[in-house]
C-alpha cells in the first residue's frame, strides 16, 4: 500500500512538471486601463490581437480612472505592476525611466507611423518609453442636439453667447451645464480651455518659457469666465463626482457638457440613443473657441515583465492601421497617421473642433505639471467666492516651472 | 540488612531508589513562570511583520524626501515633521476632526445613553430594536457612504424630492456641496453609522448595575432623574471611559465616509477635509492625471505626527477618566 502510494506521488510530480511544460508555450501578458466605460471595445481590440497571435493572451483589468494612478504608484513601487501600464506622457513617464520601472523602447518599436505630436509625447530626451496604443483625446464642448434644435438655440462661440445662451436655458427650466465639480477635474479642462482661448498655442508655449504668465491681465480673464460659469452648472456641483455627472449628461439632465473624445463611449454605454454635437469650448471674450488635447495614457512595458519580447509585439501590433481603425470607430481619436473614423460623426465633429485652437493639455508638460492639480484645490474658492480670479490665476501660476528656453 | 537500606537510601522510612530508567524531571520555575509565553510567539511574530515592520519602515522614509516614485531616498532628517507642523491644511483637516468628535460625542452619550435606558426596560420586541439600531454599524464605512451620497444627492437622491412632496421643500439643500450643511451632514452620517455601539456598550453598563442600589434609592425618597443621575450614571463610568476613548480614536481616524461622500478633497472646498482625506491625498495625489502633488514621505511625517498626538491624547484621556470610575 505504502509502495502505491509512493508511485502516485511521483506520477503526480512528473505530471505537474510535463503540464507547466505545455502551459509556457502560451504567454499571458498582464494589462492594466484606465477606463471602465470601455471593457468591452478594448476587449473587441485585444480579441483580434490574440486572433492574429495565438501564443499571446492579454489579460486586462480595468480600474476607475480616479483610482488608478494610486494603485498604479503603489504596485511599481511595490514591484508588483503589470507587464503593460498606461502612464501620462511628460514627467511621470520621464520619473519611472528614471526609477527603472519601464523597458526603453527605442530600439525596439517603430513609431514612424504615429502622429508628430504622438512621437514627441513618447519620446524624453530621444528615448522611446512608451506606445500611445489607445490614441488621444481631444477636449471640447459637447451639446444635446435636440435640446439645441428644438428651442432653436445655436452652439456658443464666446463667453457673452455662452452666458446669454445660459440664462435662456434657465428660463426655459433647462440645466445649462453639467459639470461633475466634486474633485476639480471638470473646472481644471475648464481653465485650461478657457486660458487656451486667450493664449492660444504659442502663448502657452510663452507661458512654458516663462515670458507670459497666467497672471497677465488678458489670461486672468479666463479665471474670470470661470468664476462665472459656475452659475450655469446643475444643483450640488461641488458634490457630483465625475461619473455620475457624465451619467446625468448621457440621460439628458443638461445641456451641455464639457467633455473629450475618450468620454463618448460612456455616454453610449449610458444611454445608446444619445444624440450630441461636439464644439471648441467658448472663448475669453477676443479669444479664438480652444479645444485640449492630451494623450491616452501611452503604454509602457514593465521592466521586471518576464515576457518583454511579447509585450513589444503586442504594442506593435496595437500602433497599426487595424487597430487604430477600431480605436477611432469605437473609443476615441487616434494617433496613427492616415486613420480617420469611418462612419463616427462625433469623432469626426472632435477632430474638425481640434482645428479651430488647439492646445496641449497642461499636465504633460514638465513646466506646467502642477497647474491642474492647483486648479483642483482651489477652484471651489474661486466657484464660492472665498478667492478673487487674480489670486485664483496667482495660485496657479505659483506652480510653473519656466524652462526658459 | 533492611536498615542498611534505609541509611543508604538517607532517609528512614523512605523507600530506596529502584533500579532502572531515570525518571524526567518536572518544568524548572523559569519554565512555569514564563512557559506561557511561547504560545504567543506566533501572532507576535505576525504582529511584527504586518504592524511593526511596516511601521519601522514608515519612519525610515518619512526622514527622506521620498515622492512615492522612482528610488530617490534622500536623506533629509526631520524637514517632512518641520513641514507638516508649519502646514495651515494640517491644522485646518484637525479641526474638522475636532468638530466631528464633539459633536458625535455629545450625540453618543446623549442620544445613544437614552436609547440605552429605554432597552434596559426591556419593552417589547426588545431584540428587534437592538438589532435594527446596531445594523449600521456592521455596514461597511464605504456603503455607508455611498448609500447617503445616493439618498443625499441634488440630482439623483430622494430626500430632497420626499421633502417637497411634504410641503417641506425649504428643508431641502444641496446637503454636500453647500459649505454650511456639507460637514454637519457629514457628522449626521457618521453618528447613525456609530449610533449602536453607544447603545451597546452602555447597555452592557446598565444590566451591571445591581438593581439593589437603585431600589434603595427609590427607598430613601430619590425621584428618578436622582436615581439616575446619582446612582445609574455614575456607576455607567467604565462605558463613558471606553466610548469616549473609542469615539476620539475612530473619529481621528476617519477617512472612509468622507472620501465617498465628499471625494478626495474634502468638497466643497476642503470643509469635510479630515486628517485622513489630508494623508491620503498627500501621499498619493488627489488629481487623477498626473503625479505632481504626491509626496509620500511627508504625507507619512503627518501620519506619524497623528499617531504620536493620538496615543498621547487617549493616554490622557484613560488616565483621566479611569479616576472618576475610581471615585465614582
Amino acid at each position: 500500500m505504502r509502495n502505491i502510494g509512493k508511485t502516485l506521488l511521483i506520477g503526480a510530480l512528473f505530471a505537474s512538471t510535463a503540464l507547466s511544460a505545455f502551459a509556457d508555450d502560451k504567454v499571458v501578458l498582464t494589462m492594466w486601463h484606465n477606463h471602465p466605460e470601455w471593457k468591452a471595445r478594448v476587449e473587441a481590440i485585444l480579441s483580434k490581437f490574440e486572433e492574429q497571435n495565438p501564443g499571446i493572451d492579454i489579460q486586462l483589468e480595468e480600474i476607475a480612472g480616479t483610482n488608478y494612478t494610486t494603485r498604479l504608484n503603489t504596485a511599481l513601487a511595490a514591484g508588483e505592476a503589470p507587464d503593460l501600464f498606461g502612464l501620462s506622457p511628460g514627467p511621470d513617464t520621464a520619473a519611472a525611466a528614471a526609477a527603472g520601472y519601464n523597458v526603453d523602447l527605442t530600439d525596439k518599436l517603430d513609431i514612424s507611423g504615429l502622429t508628430d505630436s504622438a512621437k514627441a509625447a513618447v519620446t524624453i530626451d530621444g528615448k522611446v518609453w512608451s506606445a500611445p496604443i489607445l490614441g488621444s483625446y481631444t477636449v471640447g464642448l459637447y451639446y444635446q442636439r435636440k435640446v439645441f434644435d428644438e428651442n432653436g438655440l445655436k452652439p456658443p462661440t464666446n463667453q457673452s453667447e455662452f452666458m446669454a445662451l445660459c440664462k435662456t436655458l434657465q428660463d426655459k427650466g433647462i440645466t445649462p451645464m453639467i459639470a461633475p465639480a466634486q474633485d476639480g477635474i471638470i473646472p481644471a479642462f475648464l481653465y485650461m480651455m478657457m486660458a487656451s482661448s486667450v493664449l492660444k498655442a504659442d502663448g502657452f508655449d510663452a507661458v512654458r518659457k516663462g515670458t507670459r504668465k497666467l497672471t497677465d491681465p488678458d489670461v486672468v480673464k479666463a479665471a474670470y469666465f470661470l468664476r462665472d460659469i459656475y452659475g450655469c452648472f446643475q444643483e450640488g456641483s461641488l458634490a457630483t463626482p465625475y461619473v455620475e455627472g457624465k451619467a446625468l449628461f448621457a440621460l439628458g439632465k443638461g445641456a451641455m457638457l464639457e467633455g473629450g473624445s475618450a468620454d463618448y463611449a460612456g455616454f453610449l454605454e449610458t444611454n445608446p440613443k444619445v444624440d450630441l454635437g461636439v464644439v471648441p469650448f467658448p472663448a475669453v471674450d477676443g479669444g479664438v473657441p480652444a479645444t485640449v488635447t492630451g494623450m491616452e495614457a501611452p503604454y509602457n512595458i514593465n521592466a521586471k515583465s518576464q515576457h518583454i519580447d511579447a509585450a513589444v509585439k503586442f504594442l506593435q501590433w496595437m500602433v497599426g492601421k487595424e487597430p487604430a481603425q477600431m480605436v477611432v470607430d469605437n473609443i476615441t481619436l487616434t494617433t496613427t497617421k492616415g486613420v480617420l473614423p469611418s462612419d463616427n460623426r462625433v469623432m469626426k465633429e472632435m477632430i474638425q473642433a481640434g482645428t479651430s485652437n488647439d492646445v496641449r493639455v497642461f499636465y504633460e508638460l514638465p513646466e506646467t505639471g502642477g497647474v491642474f492639480g492647483a486648479i483642483q484645490q482651489n477652484a471651489a474658492a474661486l466657484f464660492l467666492g472665498e478667492m478673487s480670479p487674480e489670486d485664483f490665476s496667482a495660485a496657479l501660476q505659483a506652480t510653473i516651472k519656466p524652462s526658459g528656453t | 540488612m533492611a536498615d542498611q537500606r534505609l541509611q543508604t537510601a538517607g532517609l528512614r522510612g523512605s523507600p530506596p531508589r529502584a533500579a532502572g530508567p531515570t525518571r524526567r524531571r518536572g518544568p524548572s520555575r523559569g519554565q512555569r513562570k514564563y512557559g506561557h509565553l511561547w504560545f504567543i510567539v506566533p501572532g507576535l511574530a505576525f504582529f511584527m511583520a504586518v504592524m511593526i515592520g511596516p511601521a519601522i519602515f514608515a519612519v525610515g522614509v518619512s526622514l527622506t524626501s521620498w515622492s512615492g516614485l522612482g528610488k530617490d531616498f534622500s536623506f533629509v532628517g526631520l524637514q517632512n515633521y518641520i513641514n507638516a507642523l508649519s502646514y495651515w491644511p494640517f491644522y485646518r483637516a484637525a479641526l474638522n476632526n475636532l468638530t466631528i468628535f464633539i459633536s458625535i460625542l455629545i450625540f453618543q452619550h446623549t442620544f445613544g445613553l437614552f436609547i440605552a435606558v429605554q432597552l434596559n426596560a426591556k419593552p417589547k420586541f426588545m431584540e428587534l430594536y437592538r438589532t435594527v439600531l446596531f445594523l449600521p454599524v456592521i455596514i461597511s464605512l464605504v456603503s455607508t457612504g455611498f448609500i447617503w451620497t445616493l439618498m443625499l444627492s441634488s440630482n439623483i437622491g430622494f430626500i430632497n424630492p420626499v421633502l417637497k412632496d411634504l410641503h417641506l421643500g425649504f428643508l431641502a439643500k444641496n446637503w454636500l456641496s453647500d459649505p454650511n450643511w456639507a460637514l454637519p451632514t457629514v457628522i449626521v452620517v457618521t453618528a447613525w453609522n456609530s449610533l449602536g455601539w453607544s447603545i451597546v456598550l452602555y447597555l452592557a453598563g446598565l444590566q451591571n448595575i445591581p438593581e439593589e442600589l437603585q431600589q434603595a434609592a427609590q427607598i430613601d425618597g430619590a425621584n428618578a432623574w436622582q436615581v439616575f443621575w446619582r446612582v445609574t450614571f455614575p456607576m455607567l463610568s467604565p462605558s463613558f471611559t471606553s466610548l469616549t476613548v473609542l469615539t476620539f480614536i475612530g473619529v481621528f481616524r476617519a477617512f472612509d465616509v468622507v472620501y465617498v461622500l465628499t471625494g478626495p478633497i474634502g468638497s466643497p472646498n476642503f470643509r469635510t477635509d479630515v486628517l485622513g482625506t489630508l494623508i491620503y491625498r498627500s501621499a498619493f495625489g488627489g488629481s487623477g492625471f498626473n503625479n505632481s502633488d504626491v509626496r509620500m514621505s511627508f504625507a507619512i511625517a503627518m501620519a506619524i505626527i497623528l499617531f504620536l498626538v493620538m496615543t498621547l491624547i487617549s493616554w490622557g484621556m484613560i488616565t483621566i477618566l479611569r479616576k472618576r470610575e475610581i471615585d465614582a
